[in-house]
């Protein structure tokens, strides 16, 4: 197994930049993510490490050693990519046995020792019924398990999966999650996972990078990606509901700092928070703005006032999740949301109903402008 | 709006002879609103096209507020549709698409300027009214698509997998959009979806089919707490129901076989009394057990953690259980709680929320239901 090193390495097609200047290590035995929207630099930064894309600047190190002027076959990578590419002449059985007959790993499996590895693998993956059938015979999500028991039926120095299980059915997508966490933890293999799906990411790996046109957002384990999002962009690709990204007015009065949202609410800030407001404040028409983030489960609800911060507001609608519900308020030009769980109750609430919200100060952030919050 | 009763309705496809919809009743209450949930291929579409009056109805009968609709049209029986593909016109504006359903009706240029205007207030559309479909991302495209539905005054609306397909980020915003539509204007909606947190997060009752038939239907709470079957019980529910063997035993007790003797679990309910020393598969959810890094003598499997999942505020620990099987079962602890690979931990399933079943049939019985 090897670590993975990228150095400021950009990619251009022409003058369009794809990313730019990554500094990234995933080290030796790591499952690393990469995760962010369509068009963010994701799996030009994949094939970029798989060699099937040129580096246009940078350098990328396997175990400290270049890798640029290695064309794909002499990395020794294994890849499954969303488009399951499978060789549609050949069974199921022969296309995950392919990488092991490979000549250029020399591995001369006998014929046992090369069934023996194919079906553990497909076993493993729920497929080993289809071993005989070919593709064309094949689910979409059959076809995504090949691909994928392809990827790992050989053990090289780094797995690259991009998009591994996106076309399975939820269902299928989190118990093969769980398998793919199995398969890194017995392995301790290094993996490098492309996903759009912030649950997938947040899921497997040790840590994960958050990518936006082809730049670095944040670069942290799950937890603190999570739990301290470093922009309000990450606030609101990662997590269901996303994270509720609130601007308000900063005053001072009475020796107290306020976050003053219109004439909807208004909270004293605590002390110890206040300066990070302040450092993000920006002027906007002659009032000092800064924006608030805060995670639906921060935010306490309830039909009595709780402290001399709580306010009121009517609620917009109630949806509800297995053992809690999602509160929904409008907010001018955006929506926020509190989760309630467990709580005596927390299924009543009403439509307009007015009830009081207190936010847990303890878990609140606040964010430079760089994403557009108006209702989507 | 509208009350709906399906009355023993079948739908069979005479090529192939496949039954598709078998023998399947309910009612959908006034204002209510309903989803159905199932497999795919479980007749869930062909349920919500003979609603439509899209396929015809091969047998039994479908009324609106009392009246059969088995032979009228789409349009005679005014139900609002919306797809899970928007098919909005891309020639037509925001507004001409909202206002075609009104126009096709030869309403009043002014009456529908007006009744545009305002559900174009309603789904916060007025700014983008004279932009074409193709301008908008897609959950504003889903939201034109959902005002074209509703501004007829549906009797009865339905909607086919709306939401499941886009990002996260519009998911929330627009399950609670529709939510609130559905109660603002008194509607009765009929949602159809294979995703069981889509269905749950939405609706008054849940109608479950698989294989053609109707499983249960029912209010989340008893669908969660009272499920009519081991699939029922398994199909709803992510992480899904956890299934562990055992035995009944004299004195509300189940206990399960381990490589150290046996672990007992109490239970609340009665069993009939023919299981009592039989073999049986209990069943407990992860979301309601508890994990204690501490013995627990009864009421509790003890197990050693192999994966765990962070999902944000919760991770999903995957446990091997010590029983003579080593069955692998979740638990869902809130994040905070730290665990680590093969650490032992003791599971605790509270009496109240122990399912035993035989088969694909629960034998444990409550009266009435109680919340856990």
């Amino acid at each position: 197994m090897a670590e993975v090193r990228l150095e400021n390495v950009s990619k251009y097609y022409g003058r369009k930049r794809a990313v730019q200047n990554l500094n990234i290590t995933c080290g030796e035995g790591e499952f690393f993510s990469i995760v962010g929207p369509t068009g963010a630099g994701k799996s030009t930064t994949l094939k970029m490490i798989a060699g099937i894309e040129s580096i246009t600047h940078g350098t990328i190190y396997f175990n400290e050693k270049p890798v640029n002027d290695l064309p794909p076959q002499e990395r020794n990578v294994s890849m499954a990519f969303e488009s399951y590419n499978l060789y549609p002449h050949m069974s199921v059985y022969d296309n995950i046995a392919f990488p092991l007959r490979a000549p250029r790993w020399r591995m001369h499996l006998t014929q046992q020792d090369e069934e023996r590895r194919v079906r553990e693998i497909a076993e493993f993956l729920g497929i080993a019924d289809l071993l005989e059938r070919l593709p064309q015979h094949l689910s979409g999500g059959q076809k995504q398990r090949v691909s994928l028991a392809r990827a790992l039926v050989r053990k090289p120095e780094v797995y690259l999966l991009d998009e591994p299980i996106a076309h399975l059915d939820a269902r299928l997508k989190f118990s093969t999650q769980t398998l793919l966490k199995e398969f890194a933890t017995t392995y301790r293999s290094t993996i490098i996972y492309v996903t759009h799906d912030y649950r997938e990411a947040l899921g497997l790996s040790d840590r994960m990078v958050v990518l936006r046109k082809g730049r670095i957002e944040q670069m942290d384990t799950p937890e603190e990606v999570y739990n301290r999002p470093a922009t309000d962009f990450v606030g609101k690709l990662i997590g269901e509901p996303p994270m509720n990204i609130i601007d308000g007015e900063v005053v001072t009065k009475d020796g107290k700092t306020l976050f003053n949202v219109g004439d909807i609410f208004t909270i004293s800030i605590r002390d110890d928070k206040v300066e990070s407001m302040k450092r993000v404040a920006r002027r906007e028409n002659g009032r000092t703005v800064s924006r608030l983030g805060i995670r639906c489960e921060h935010i306490n609800i309830s039909r009595n006032r709780m402290s001399e911060n709580s306010f009121q507001m009517p609620v917009y609608a109630i949806v509800h999740e297995a053992e809690s519900s999602v509160v929904t308020f409008e907010l001018g030009e955006t929506f926020f949301y509190v989760r309630t769980r467990g709580e005596e109750g927390f299924r009543d609430y009403r439509v307009e109903e007015k009830v009081w919200l207190d936010f847990d100060q303890d878990n609140i952030f606040f964010y430079e402008n760089t994403i557009d919050i108006s209702k989507m | 709006m509208s009350r709906i009763d399906l009355d023993h309705v079948w739908k069979i496809y005479p090529r192939g002879d496949v039954v598709a919809v078998q023998d399947v009743s309910f009612v959908c209450k006034e204002k209510e609103f309903l989803a159905i949930l199932g497999p795919s291929g479980g007749g869930k579409s062909s349920t919500l096209r003979m609603l439509a009056g899209l396929e015809e109805i091969s047998r039994g009968t479908i009324s609106f507020d009392g009246e059969a609709v088995n032979e009228m049209g789409p349009a005679e029986r005014n139900v609002a549709l919306a797809f899970e593909s928007y098919a909005l016109y891309q020639r037509l504006t925001v507004y001409e698409n909202i206002a075609f359903p009104l126009k096709a009706r030869g309403m009043k240029k002014t009456e529908v300027n007006k009744k545009v205007k305002d559900m174009a207030e309603l789904m916060d559309l007025i700014p983008v009214l004279d932009t074409y479909p193709a301008e908008l991302a897609g959950g504003h495209q889903q939201r034109v698509s959902l005002a074209r539905a509703f501004i007829r005054k549906p009797n009865v609306t339905l909607l086919d997998e709306p939401i499941s397909h886009m990002d996260q980020r519009v998911r929330a915003e627009l399950r609670a959009r529709i939510r609130r539509l559905h109660d603002d204007l008194g509607l009765t909606t009929i949602y159809v979806t294979h995703d069981q947190a889509e269905a749950i997060s939405l609706c008054d009752r849940l109608a479950i089919l698989n294989e053609a038939k109707l499983q249960q239907i029912g209010t989340v709470d008893e669908i969660w707490n009272s499920p009519a079957s081991r699939f029922v019980a398994y199909f709803v529910g992510e992480p899904a129901m956890n299934f562990v063997e055992g035995m009944v035993e004299k004195g509300k007790r189940a206990v399960v076989a381990t490589t150290e003797g046996k672990a007992v679990l109490p239970y609340t309910g009665t069993v009939e009394e023919k299981y009592i020393g039989s073999k049986i598969t209990i069943g407990f959810r992860p979301q309601q057990v508890i994990i204690s890094r501490k013995k627990i003598d009864q009421g509790a499997l003890v197990g050693s953690v192999r994966i765990i999942e962070f999902q944000g505020d919760t991770s999903v620990l995957t446990i091997k259980l010590a029983d003579e099987g080593g069955t692998e079962v979740k638990a869902v602890v809130e994040a905070s709680q730290r665990y680590q690979p093969a650490e032992s931990v003791w599971i605790l399933i509270k009496p109240d929320t122990i399912h035993l079943f035989d088969g694909n049939h629960p034998v444990l019985h409550r009266n009435g239901f109680q919340k856990s």
